[in-house]
């Protein structure tokens, strides 16, 4: 069954630009880009246990560093990738010197300031960040190695590749540390903290790298998307995309590797099916939300594997 | 100095409003442990209702104030009856999911019906002010501190001296004990939310004089009742009161004599410093967590 249902996600995407080329394609890649950034976030709060409502915040730190890298320094996307996901990282490291010292709902609220105060700068700071215009960002372009061109990036199509290609691999990623000793650190500081100490855990060492490897993730996910958008602006980075991802996640399953993506393929594809009633899309989202989290508390996923458990 | 007097007028009117706004967010948190994301919602729907009763209807400002209340006590209750009471033994993350739903769903159901045009409420009181030596206010300005004044006095004797109230302490205190001494929870949780909402509301309405009206003037108001929620300690209406009062003067000290780009950001910056070191709020006495 899971592995079923992972292959026809799988074969959506796949085959979805041979069918499409248009708004169909971007709305898959938007979800691919969430499913980034929903992997991400798992990583600290569904497997380390630790809230952040920052990842909007950490999405646009990694989009404003290659707009800026870009526009100042004239770098192309392939360095302004591995800048802008060591940029983010350090930003999660800073989130995550409070997140040794608190926990639940005050964390919650430093994340939230976090996310607040990053929104805020970028409109503020507007000799550096544009203001509230942004900074606009090419294309990625040709790729060539060693002189000969191996893949041009510029129309939606080659986007859209890279996009699917970068969300196998955070995909991948995330799996690996999950399943290796850190993952199970992470586990063991959810599980109870006090205990992961006693039994000679590092927990300062476990959370800060959920910090570090969450906002790493979304610090990609935004370098990605600043080209792929071409631009960025401060209103793509508020605490309600914060807010959206952290939906995402709960409602496909908190803690379940499958939960986040299919939770954020789900809430970015069911609200553009809308149809003639597009006017009503962000409205149809939020009760869509309130339901889902009333009907089921433990998530999409979460409940499928309860119903299993069940019969067996 | 003079100048500094009426920077502190303008401080304390805009911290009366973050307060009444704060007081609901802080009492719905300490009693019932939600996380009202929708808040700032229930702040915008009471403008909308007051300008629109006095602009449409032609009602005088007294019968809009009433409509406010009515209208945003209603919205209370159905939040909490509707999605709340269905989340009450869920952990937080499902409440604050379920009041961000909210918010998404309030805010654009707002700007489907009434539009993004910015509204503002000009009545005849605008023509008058008060003034204090070297301060000037106009009129509905000065009544937003005294509405605080007389509201918060007036929810400190009702949790002070009534049977509600009482409950509502119980509540707030130990939920298992005070549903052991017979605390009816479900009625509880609905006054929470009635009252919470009905001083987001009024809130929302005076300020309605002083700033413009759109549906998304409840997403910087609700981040800013958070802060003071926090700076006042959680669950402490006068910690509350007096940090919503701090922020406004803080805020526009900041801008007049800083840069006005400092202006929303002090309040955050505030508030991630004190986590770090005074975790129960600046007034709070420590307290065990786990």
């Amino acid at each position: 069954m899971k592995a079923g249902l992972s292959l026809i996600i799988a074969a959506v995407f796949i085959a979805a630009p041979f069918l499409t080329g248009g708004y169909e394609l971007q709305v898959l890649m938007v979800a691919l880009l969430y499913v980034t950034l929903t992997t991400g976030l798992n990583l600290v709060s569904g497997y380390a246990g630790q809230f952040s409502f920052a990842q909007g915040a950490f999405y646009g730190i990694g989009g404003y560093t290659t707009a800026i890298m870009g526009r100042d320094l004239g770098t192309g996307f392939w360095i302004n990738l591995p800048a802008g996901i060591v940029v983010t990282g350090l930003f999660g490291l800073l989130l995550g010197i409070p997140a040794l010292r608190l926990k639940g709902h005050f964390l919650a609220i430093v994340t939230i300031a976090f996310q607040t105060i990053v929104y805020l700068g970028l409109i503020q700071w507007s000799g550096f960040t544009g203001g509230q215009n942004g900074i606009l960002v090419p294309p990625i372009g040709e790729v060539s190695l060693f002189g000969a061109t191996l893949v041009d990036i510029t129309g939606l199509t080659a986007h859209y590749w890279l996009t699917l290609v970068f969300a196998v691999v955070a995909v991948w990623i995330a799996w690996r540390l999950v399943h290796s000793r850190l993952g199970r650190e992470w586990v063991a500081v959810k599980d109870d903290e006090t205990l992961a100490g006693a039994v000679g855990l590092d927990t300062t060492r476990a959370k800060l790298t959920a910090f570090v490897a969450s906002a790493a993730f979304a610090g990609a996910a935004g370098v990605l998307n600043a080209h792929v958008m071409r631009g960025v602006t401060p209103d793509d980075f508020t605490i309600w995309i914060s807010c959206t991802i952290v939906a995402m996640m709960v409602v496909g399953g908190r803690g379940t590797f499958l939960g986040p993506i299919i939770g954020a393929i789900l809430l970015t594809i069911l609200p553009e099916l809308t149809g003639s009633f597009a006017q009503y899309k962000l409205f149809l989202f939020g009760v869509l939300l309130v339901v889902i989290i009333i009907a089921l508390p433990e998530g999409l996923v979460g409940r499928w594997r309860k119903i299993r458990e069940a019969r067996a | 100095m003079d100048l500094f007097l009426q920077y502190l007028a303008n401080g304390i009117v805009i911290g009366s409003a973050y307060v009444l706004v704060a007081i609901g967010l802080t009492l719905i948190f300490g009693i019932l442990g939600v996380v009202n994301f929708a808040h700032g919602e229930f702040y915008m729907l009471g403008a909308y209702a007051g300008v629109l009763t006095v602009t449409l209807l032609g009602l005088p400002l007294i019968a809009a104030l009433v409509v406010v209340i009515a209208f945003s006590a209603v919205l209370g209750v159905l939040a909490e009856s509707l999605l709340h009471r269905a989340l009450r033994e869920r952990d937080m993350t499902s409440s604050i999911i379920a009041s961000f739903g909210l918010a998404v769903a309030l805010q654009n159901a707002a700007l489907l019906t009434i539009g993004p045009r910015p509204m503002l409420l000009q009545t005849d009181l605008s023509m008058l002010a008060v003034e204090f030596g070297p301060v000037f206010l106009p009129l509905p300005r000065f009544l937003i501190p005294v509405a605080m004044v007389v509201l918060v006095g007036l929810l400190f004797g009702v949790l002070r001296y009534t049977w509600t109230g009482r409950s509502l302490r119980a509540m707030a205190q130990h939920r298992t004990v005070a549903r052991l001494c017979g605390v009816r929870v479900e009625r509880v949780a609905m006054v929470t939310f009635m009252v919470g909402a009905g001083l987001a509301g009024v809130s929302g309405f005076l300020m309605s004089s002083v700033l413009m009206v759109t549906p998304i003037i409840g997403n910087m108001i609700v981040l800013k009742a958070f802060t003071v929620v926090i700076l006042g300690g959680m669950g402490d209406i006068m910690g509350a009161a007096v940090a919503g009062l701090l922020l406004g003067v803080v805020e526009t000290m900041t801008s007049a004599y800083l840069t006005n780009g400092l202006r929303d950001i002090i309040g955050f910056v505030i508030v991630i410093a004190v986590l770090l070191f005074r975790p129960q709020g600046l007034f709070g006495k420590s307290v065990e967590r786990s």
